[in-house]
């Protein structure tokens, strides 16, 4: 009976210290969880209020007068879009050198551990140095300076991801299609991407999600345009810039307009999100 | 001979073992058996000949064991090289005692025939030579499966001839003794096919020389044994 | 003595057989570590030769040789000979991909390609051949009934192939490879990841494909060596420890390492 009463004594002061621990995780989760309700509620009372027809009819108005926000959706969807056609090749090829070809070099080893660097390095710096590389030289800011920021931002999401998709594909799969004869780059091609690509996938939306949002890049790029404008070479009209903008300046229709650009983003990366999940669940 | 290294499976060793046992027993019992009936009938006792009748039951049932042993090994363990070599032996084996058992009992029940009958002693310490001989024999071969001693197995194989040798001599003196007198064929008949059952008991031992040479080498003993025996015109009687 | 009398019919196969692999003297190193110790052993034609030994001895090592698998690889190399056709299996300059063309693999885990099961085989064939599509039809279906799946696939050839059970999908892995009308066919312990009946119905399929196919099979399961092949090579800590008729090795084998191994006893 001594032992049973001594381990009882010990099960108990364990069971006492798991129900701390329990307790803190769950007051931690309670914060967290309340924060982001507190946001989005914020987010989707105030930016309903703003929304409306005109919000993606009409450009960004001069304060004081009706306006949309139609030519920064216009110019961060086509940023973006530009800037992920550029980015996710790149991506997508470095990331299946890192995973199949160069998997046990050294060359690999140097550009997995800079893009590492560059996928945690703030988007700021990534705005800083596209301007200093074309902004100075060109002399004036312009829409593909910024569609390029955001592809820089874009490469480091997509490499890792198809490395780490690719790593996933079963060695055994492409020994199987190298044991029919099956060239290396066929291999590739046909077998390693068909078992990786709904993965491939799913890190281009979520980079899509990442850089929709970026606002740092793009005022050193693209800066913004109070206008309508789809000249490449011109500063560009986008989301971020505009919310950055009218939220800061103390006209009231200026901040309802930029609390609905907010609630936009939210809702297109929330929609980007929830797809990307659905088709990682899928594979 | 033997295999000094040990199964991983402590289990299948321990049954493989077990069946070496049950062997030693059956041969026990099969070697006291064939000694006893003999002795019934040398010295005429009817009541030592039931006991050798009786306890041929024992031989067969460890047949019947050593079988559902073997069988249940198979099945359960999927014995390879030596151990595979090592059951079937182990079966075989059984078999040829199991028959130098019943031998022995018809012996037996020859002695109860005979009980009240005088026997000629010079016949009779010929069939004892030949007794002993083969008790040796069995003996030598028993001992040799037990330590896996293919050496020895092979001498009690090759010394076969002699216990064939032996039996026809005795059938030649049998054959003498009915042609003097026909009052003797009743008893020199059972006489021979006691000897007669002796050679046999002759052929199994070398059936069970020749397993335990199988079961250490995994080959046969090279030749056919040689056969001295010469086989006359009455012998219809070779099993 | 009937039922311990040699086997004969072994023996007769034995005469006769032409060595469709020679592998001669062969070394094989993982980096500076010598894995394979000088082997050699010859692959019969039309036959099935099964590898065994404990894990690490080096036969799916040596199975993998015979296809340059290892080439896969850096730091993994082969020294010696591997003659096939007159020639060296590891010559540099031999082409790997017609090589593995003739020499099949089929793995442990059933490895279908993320595709459709007519896709599965028709991708194979479309590497070496150009086929109007009924006689790709006709390729296809004859494949799968080589590899006895054709009854149970032919009302879903457009099925993901990793639908398929375990079993099944081994087989679409072997009718791929008999797709492409190789040689000689590896299987590296084709049954691991297997049930029962689906083993049986493998190993059923093996003895058939050995009327057309030179075999070599990696095993753990040395009753299914013993049940599957002609000849069977032992192998412990990178050396060919005894070769031989499979009823040869597993009754009688000559050495002791050989006799601990398959009765086992090994430490």
């Amino acid at each position: 009976m001594a032992v049973l009463t001594k381990d009882m004594a010990r099960y108990g002061s364990r069971k006492r210290s798991s129900m701390i621990a329990m307790g803190l995780c769950f007051s931690a989760t309670t914060v967290g969880l309340t924060m982001l309700t507190i946001i989005l509620g914020t987010l989707v009372v105030k930016g309903a209020g703003g929304l409306s027809l005109a919000v993606f009819t009409q450009n960004t108005p001069a304060p004081g007068n009706d306006g949309g926000l139609w030519n920064a959706i216009y110019g961060s969807l086509l940023m973006t879009t530009i800037g992920v056609c550029i980015g996710t090749p790149i991506g997508i090829l470095a990331g299946t050198y890192l995973a199949e070809y160069g998997r046990h070099t050294r060359l690999a080893g140097i550009v997995r551990f800079i893009n590492d660097i560059l996928l945690s390095a703030p988007s700021i710096v990534t705005g800083l140095f596209i301007y200093t590389i074309m902004v100075k030289p060109m002399g004036h800011f312009s829409a593909i300076a910024g569609a390029i920021a955001l592809a820089v931002i874009v490469i480091p999401i997509v490499v890792r991801t198809t490395e780490n998709m690719l790593l996933l594909v079963p060695n055994q799969l492409r020994e199987a299609a190298s044991a029919m004869g099956m060239p290396r780059a066929l291999v590739i091609r046909q077998v390693a991407y068909k078992a990786a690509w709904t993965g491939i996938l799913t890190g281009v939306l979520l980079a899509i999600a990442r850089v929709s949002g970026e606002t740092a890049p793009l005022l050193f790029t693209a800066l913004n345009n109070q206008f309508f404008s789809s000249n490449m070479n011109a500063p560009m009209a986008n989301l971020p810039a505009v919310i950055f903008q009218f939220a800061l300046s103390p006209y009231a229709d200026w901040q309802k307009l930029a609390w609905a650009g907010a609630l936009l983003i939210t809702v297109a990366v929330l929609t980007l999100s929830i797809l990307a999940r659905w088709l990682g669940s899928r594979s | 001979m033997k295999n000094n290294m040990e199964h991983t499976v402590r289990s299948y060793e321990d049954e493989l073992a077990l069946l070496d046992k049950k062997i030693a027993h059956m041969g026990g019992l099969a070697e006291n058996n064939l000694g006893q009936s003999f002795e019934a009938l040398e010295r005429r006792d009817p009541k030592l000949a039931e006991t050798v009748i009786r306890s041929d039951r024992a031989i067969d049932a460890l047949q019947r064991e050593i079988e559902e042993l073997v069988i249940s090994i198979i099945a359960r363990r999927q014995p390879m090289a030596d151990d595979l070599r090592h059951v079937m032996a182990a079966i075989r084996i059984s078999g040829d005692l199991e028959r130098i058992g019943d031998l022995a009992k018809n012996i037996a029940k020859r002695a109860l025939a005979i009980a009240h009958e005088t026997h000629p002693k010079p016949l009779i310490s010929g069939f004892r030579h030949m007794v002993e001989l083969a008790l040796r024999q069995l003996k030598d071969v028993l001992d040799a499966y037990a330590e896996r001693d293919s050496q020895r197995a092979l001498q009690v194989w090759t010394e076969d001839a002699q216990i064939d040798a032996m039996y026809n001599s005795l059938f030649r003196e049998l054959l003498t003794y009915m042609m003097e007198d026909p009052r003797n064929i009743g008893l020199s008949t059972h006489l021979l096919f006691g000897a007669k059952n002796i050679e046999r008991v002759g052929d199994h031992t070398t059936n069970i020389a020749e397993t335990v040479h199988y079961m250490v080498h995994g080959t046969l003993i090279g030749e056919d044994r040689p056969k001295i025996e010469q086989v006359s015109n009455l012998d219809t009687m070779k099993g | 003595m009937n039922m311990f009398s040699k086997d004969t019919a072994a023996n007769a196969a034995i005469a006769g057989k032409a060595e469709r692999i020679s592998v001669k003297d062969l070394k094989f190193f993982y980096g500076k570590h010598l894995a394979l110790k000088g082997i050699n052993l010859p692959l019969y034609d039309r036959q099935v030769t099964a590898f065994i030994g404990p894990s690490g001895c080096g036969k799916s090592t040596l199975l993998r040789v015979l296809n340059r698998m290892y080439d896969l690889y850096p730091g993994q190399h082969a020294e010696g000979q591997v003659m096939f056709d007159g020639k060296n299996i590891l010559d540099r300059d031999l082409d790997l991909n017609l090589l593995r063309s003739r020499v099949g693999m089929v793995f442990q885990k059933p490895t279908p390609f993320p595709m459709t099961i007519y896709e599965n085989i028709a991708f194979g064939i479309r590497l070496y051949e150009k086929l109007p599509k009924s006689e790709l039809d006709g390729r296809v279906e004859s494949a799968l009934k080589k590899s006895a799946l054709w009854p149970e696939v032919k009302d879903k050839l457009n099925a993901n192939g990793m639908s398929l059970s375990g079993g099944q999908q081994q087989r679409l892995c072997i009718a791929r490879t008999v797709a492409i009308q190789p040689e000689v066919i590896l299987f590296d312990e084709p049954c691991s990841a297997l049930d029962p009946i689906s083993t049986a119905k493998i190993e059923e399929l093996i003895d058939e494909l050995k009327s057309d196919f030179t075999i070599a099979i990696v095993t753990h399961n040395m009753q299914q060596a013993a049940r599957t092949s002609q000849y069977t090579a032992f192998m412990y800590l990178g050396e060919l420890v005894e070769f031989g008729l499979t009823p040869d090795i597993f009754t009688k084998p000559k050495d002791k390492r050989t006799q601990d191994y398959i009765t086992g006893r090994f430490g």
